[in-house]
């Protein structure tokens, strides 16, 4: 086994709240598959037998129980729970399972959905034996209008700054935007190592890592690192141009003390491996270099290495906000090769169904609707002259007669009453909308967030007005 | 700085004019044949640099012909030093005959002193109508600019004349050896539109720093390259003249390119750059640079222009090349047993004895060598005569320099015009003779505008009359040894060198910035005391009062001071020492000289932290924290009681971060120069305080890594 594959399944989806109050976020439909059946496929399709699953007891309990969420995987899943509540980053998970840990290992984000190559990455990994690979993706802008959200983009953002050299593999720099005050800043002597360096703002981080199994030892060891992203890669990035870690009689030397005092800890990266020594005389015996220009030895004598593969083209997404969510849907049924419609759904034969569309298993759809553009969900009820464009359906809903839904994002299990008219707007789960409301770009958030809802447009604030006496009249707390 | 205001009216007239004229006009170039600086010194004082020989053939003929063949049709040759004999060459080389197809205008004048004089002149008398080719006279390249060019014109057509200059650089990654130590630069630039972003010297620098605003301008791919070599060849557009005109205090095109980038968001200008990965293009700025560029001259990397193809057309000099790049001129004679292993240049009638060994080498025309000869990297001019037994390596011997028998010439020694050295001598590594005496040449310079321009010749006479040394240049050896003057505080970023910068192997070590530094240092102690100087003191000190008086705000402080600094024309690091020095007299200056070390510290240190941003406005440069150092060394020498206040000082401007760990530590190790400030360092408390930083940093320098 050359590789480990680790799936990080923990995370909240704490900037997608809407959604992920009741389905946790691995769990979400997407394409009416859980999110974190992408990552699960990906690893599938190149091979890979068995994945650690770090996750939560929710969503355990919710994979063995929910029929709804099936995992249409042949791999075996090892699911390790860790405490909800314990705030852990993605860094404390790996260390958490450093037992299991024998390889070098393959970190995947469950919320990762791709078409890229996967290979190219662990090549990267190979090629170099590098300490860390990554993939990155051009960054996309969502074109797809966000329920609640009035402007197209969030100003203000802060872009990463990724560097990479001539060849575009090696990183040789990552900093966030929020970080450089003073400009970037870069070694000279880093220059005179790399002299033609590409820095990029305009990338997406995978969140997929192929680490050598020194680093997960260090992280046990160090047990300050908190996230991979946020500490442990730009750490990482930083150590490969350290002097320490470059000479190799200094690393000896920490070898040295290491045997003497194994209660210290650790605050260097081991990155020689077994086969360093072979790897080492082969590196020496080759003509092989990975730089011109100098005369020095391949790597300039440096052991730590970082690659990143960034991708051209291809969908590479992460499922980690609203707009992203629908931009997924809207893609995800061209990474897969299955019926759009679901063999077990009732489809009523004098209704139009969009070839961009996806109906769920057991869904009933009957006479003179339309629907472009849209996924419906597992178990969902269409009723008659219902027209959905764009918009995102999941399990269990019921659509009455008439309705009119355009770009929406509808949860389980929500009723949608007869002839209502809905624009931009995303329901909460279990919601229950009354017949004829006209609700436009508005969030109808589960009972307990209420404190956040307010309505997006002012000129709009007829219909909210009348939809929030409507909720009133039937008991559910909206204001 | 003045800004463009009046020009518009001017631009708009060319513009409307210009769409057809565009591409009829002939191309124009402007070349500057004056380096302005005096690198080159003692040999400049014969002979302009743009005349001095390189592979036999004058450096401006190489330019020229690299003007020609890239189409430029029309070139005006600026001279100032020594304008007379540019004028005498070029008038009788092929570019004045009827037939050249590049006509070139000569124009001469005594008061250029920077190429900003130059372009200001250019704009005054309105000679370019279109974009043109700025090079200087020393420039050798064979680099095909018609693509750059045509790049630039596009740019300026698609962005309405935003783009000023195009700025032609060659691929060649560090450490290369054609590429110029103190040219060393790194560029940001936007990866889709070449556009320049950020351009820096990184000539002893250990950190390099980019601004957030340069990453601001929409773009999401950036690209940082520490990998070209400055070619000092620009396209310009006709703007450029015309903003050295409005911006007078724009001197090099360093001051050029870095206003533009810093205005960039008030004028709308940008500067573009084009790199070529195959041309050869190089600026001959320090004899480590003639060395290497001579060097690839006959490894044929500026092909076309190789020795034997005789592209200046002049009778005689043509040369046959043989294996292993060896040429020879017509009429040349080998005595028996002599190689020439590989890469040499032989011009016409000279002649070389029996059993020499030649390699790597140019030997100029109507030059004798001896028996048992061994050159190697030697640049041999014209007409000079070396007797048997003599060696000499990577050395510059000039037009009728005699060598007699049994002499040595180690590593970067350079003779001058007409110098006689020997017999049995063996001259040290980088050892200059020339036939001026150096003590002559500061006499009459002081207060003469520091630049190669100037006549020497009266002072000849003066010269005669000193003995030569027999010590220094043998028994029966004729000339002076020549110590590059240091008074030169005006050029702080050239190191005054004729040998340039030693390329240095390991970018670790700092040896290098270390030896430039020592010799600024030396240099600081010569400062003249002129009057400007103390009365910029006074002024000086009286902000200062004012300034704790009426509260004013430190950036005011900053401002009055600039201010006074351009009013008394006094150079940033005087105005540093200046500061420094009031600073810490201040307390002397309030209370009398009578203070008590105690109370002289328990006044000084608040004022050090109300002032701190004034310094830290001043000092950063790791120079500039050795110079303040040095200034409050040379304070404390004077003020010998309170010498137990230094430590505390240093120690609060540490704290306060005016002053870095580094530079304490290497300002301690390295500045002293006397038995005083050696003597100054033997100081218990400044011992434990350098003690205690060089911990401190040992930690530090751990985490930090």
């Amino acid at each position: 086994m050359e590789l480990q594959a680790v799936l990080m399944a923990a995370g909240g989806g704490s900037r997608m709240m809407d959604l992920t109050y009741n389905t946790p976020k691995p769990l979400l439909p997407v394409g009416n598959k859980p999110l974190i059946w992408y990552p699960l496929n990906l690893l599938e399709r190149v091979g890979f037998e068995e994945v650690i699953v770090i996750t939560t007891k929710e969503v355990q309990k919710m994979i063995s129980t929910d029929p709804k969420v099936k995992l249409d995987v042949k791999m075996k899943l090892d699911l390790v729970c860790i405490q909800e509540d314990a705030d852990m980053g993605t860094a404390d998970a790996l260390r958490h399972i450093q037992q299991k840990v024998k390889t070098d290992v393959l970190v995947v984000s469950c919320d990762l959905i791709t078409d890229a190559a996967l290979h190219e990455v662990v090549d990267l990994f190979r090629a170099h034996n590098a300490t860390l690979s990554m993939l990155m993706s051009k960054a996309h802008e969502f074109t797809e209008t966000v329920p609640g959200q009035k402007g197209k983009k969030k100003t203000g953002e802060q872009r990463d700054f990724v560097g990479v050299d001539g060849t575009g593999k090696r990183l040789l720099f990552m900093a966030n935007e929020a970080d450089l005050d003073e400009g970037v800043v870069i070694r000279k002597s880093i220059m005179r190592k790399h002299p033609r360096m590409h820095i990029k703002t305009g990338l997406v981080d995978a969140h997929l890592y192929c680490l050598k199994k020194s680093v997960v030892d260090f992280l046990a060891d160090n047990k300050s690192i908190s996230s991979i992203r946020g500490e442990l890669v730009p750490y990482l990035v930083r150590k490969q141009f350290s002097k320490s870690t470059n000479s190799p009689k200094v690393i000896d030397e920490t070898h040295q003390n290491l045997k003497k005092n194994d209660s210290n800890v650790n605050l260097e990266i081991q990155i020689s491996s077994r086969d360093e020594e072979l790897l080492h005389l082969t590196q020496e015996r080759s003509c092989w270099n990975d730089h011109r220009g100098d005369m020095s030895d391949a790597y300039h004598g440096g052991r730590l290495r970082c690659y990143v593969h960034i991708m051209d083209e291809g969908i590479c997404y992460r499922v980690n906000t609203l707009a992203a969510y629908i931009e997924a849907n809207r893609l995800a049924p061209k990474l897969f090769d299955e019926p759009a419609v679901h063999p077990s759904a009732v489809v009523s034969e004098r209704c139009l169904i969009g070839a961009d569309s996806i109906i769920g298993a057991s869904c009933q759809i009957s006479d003179k609707t339309s629907i472009k553009r849209s996924t419906i969900g597992v178990s969902t009820t269409v009723r008659e002259k219902v027209k959905v464009t764009n918009s995102i359906i999941m399990h269990g809903v019921t659509i009455e007669e008439g309705c009119n839904i355009q770009g929406s994002v509808i949860c389980s299990n929500a009723v949608i009453g007869r002839g209502a008219d809905i624009k931009y707007c995303l329901v909460g789960s279990a919601q229950r909308i009354e017949p004829d409301a006209l609700p436009f770009e508005t969030l109808l958030r589960p009972p307990c967030l209420r404190s956040t809802l307010t309505p997006t447009s002012t000129h709009r604030s007829t219909h909210t007005q009348c939809l929030f006496k409507q909720l009133n009249r039937n008991n559910t707390c909206l204001c | 700085m003045g800004l463009v205001a009046s020009r518009g009216g001017k631009q708009k007239k060319g513009n409307v004019t210009s769409e057809q004229e565009e591409e009829e006009q002939p191309l124009q170039a402007v070349l500057v044949a004056d380096s302005f600086n005096r690198r080159f010194f003692p040999i400049s004082k014969d002979q302009p640099r743009a005349l001095l020989p390189l592979g036999n053939v004058a450096m401006i003929d190489y330019t020229l012909e690299f003007l020609t063949s890239t189409g430029v049709q029309e070139t005006f040759v600026f001279c100032c030093w020594m304008s007379n004999k540019i004028k005498d060459h070029l008038l009788k080389s092929k570019w004045c005959r009827p037939t050249s197809p590049n006509v070139v205008h000569i124009i001469t004048s005594d008061l250029y002193r920077s190429l900003g004089d130059v372009l200001r002149d250019v704009d005054a008398k309105n000679l370019v109508r279109n974009d043109f080719i700025l090079v200087y006279g020393d420039v050798v390249s064979n680099i095909d600019v018609s693509q750059a060019l045509q790049e630039h014109r596009h740019r300026r057509k698609v962005d309405k004349n935003i783009s000023v200059m195009t700025m032609v650089f060659k691929e060649s990654s560090p450490g290369h050896k054609s590429r110029c130590e103190e040219d060393d630069v790194i560029v940001a630039m936007d990866s889709k539109s070449k556009r320049v972003l950020h351009y820096q010297k990184t000539q002893g620098l250990k950190k390099l720093q980019f601004p957030m605003n340069i990453f601001q301008h929409g773009s999401d791919e950036f690209e940082i390259r520490h990998d070209l070599l400055d070619c000092h060849i620009s396209i310009c557009s006709p703007q450029v003249a015309e903003l050295f005109t409005d911006n007078f205090d724009y001197q090099t095109r360093n001051d050029f390119v870095r206003g533009i980038l810093v205005n960039e968001e008030i004028l709308g200008n940008q500067i573009h750059l084009y790199v070529t990965q195959d041309g050869y293009g190089a600026r001959v700025s320090n004899l480590q640079m003639y060395d290497s560029v001579s060097s690839d001259m006959v490894r044929r990397w500026v092909y076309p222009l190789t020795p034997e193809a005789n592209f200046t057309d002049q009778q005689g000099q043509g040369c046959t090349h043989s294996r292993h790049n060896v040429y020879r001129g017509a009429e040349v004679s080998l005595g028996h047993g002599s190689q020439m292993e590989e890469n040499v240049l032989i011009g016409r009638d000279t002649s070389i004895g029996a059993n020499c060994h030649i390699s790597n080498s140019v030997i100029g025309n109507n030059c004798t060598i001896g028996d048992n000869v061994v050159l190697d990297r030697a640049h041999m001019w014209n007409n000079v005569h070396i007797s048997s037994n003599v060696e000499i390596h990577q050395s510059v011997v000039c037009d009728g320099a005699v060598v007699k028998e049994a002499v040595r010439l180690n590593k970067q020694c350079v003779l001058a015009y007409n110098v006689v050295i020997g017999p049995n001598l063996s001259l040290p590594e980088g050892t200059v003779v020339s036939m001026h005496h150096p003590e002559e040449e500061e006499e009459d310079d002081d207060d003469e505008f520091l630049s190669d321009d100037q006549e020497v010749g009266h002072s000849k006479d003066k010269t005669r009359q000193k003995a030569f040394n027999p010590a220094e240049v043998g028994p029966e050896g004729k000339g002076y040894i020549w110590k590059a003057s240091m008074n030169d505080t005006e050029d702080e970023e050239l190191a005054q060198c004729l040998w340039g910068l030693v390329l240095n192997p390991d970018p670790e070590s700092d040896s290098e910035s270390e030896a430039s530094e020592e010799s600024q240092d030396r240099s600081r102690s010569v400062s003249p005391e002129i009057d400007d100087v103390n009365a910029f003191q006074l002024e000086v000190l009286g902000t200062l009062q004012r300034g704790l008086e009426e509260n004013i705000v430190c950036d005011n402080l900053v401002l009055e001071i600039n201010s006074l600094k351009y009013a008394y024309n006094i150079t940033l690091k005087e105005v540093m020492q200046i500061l420094t020095r009031v600073v810490l007299e201040y307390p002397f200056q309030q209370q009398g000289t009578q203070l008590t070390t105690l109370q002289y510290t328990g006044s000084l240190l608040p004022l050090l932290k109300t002032w701190s941003p004034v310094f830290k406005n001043y000092i950063k440069r790791a120079q500039d924290h050795l110079d303040c150092l040095s200034a409050v060394e040379e304070l404390f020498l004077e003020q010998d009681t309170h010498q137990t206040a230094m430590v505390k000082v240093l120690m609060k401007m540490y704290q306060l971060e005016i002053l870095e760990e580094e530079a304490i530590l290497k300002w301690f190790s390295t500045g002293a120069t006397n038995d005083k400030s050696r003597q100054l360092r033997k100081n218990q408390g400044l011992q434990k305080f350098i003690q205690w930083l060089k911990e401190a940093e040992d930690e530090s320098s751990e985490e930090g890594e």
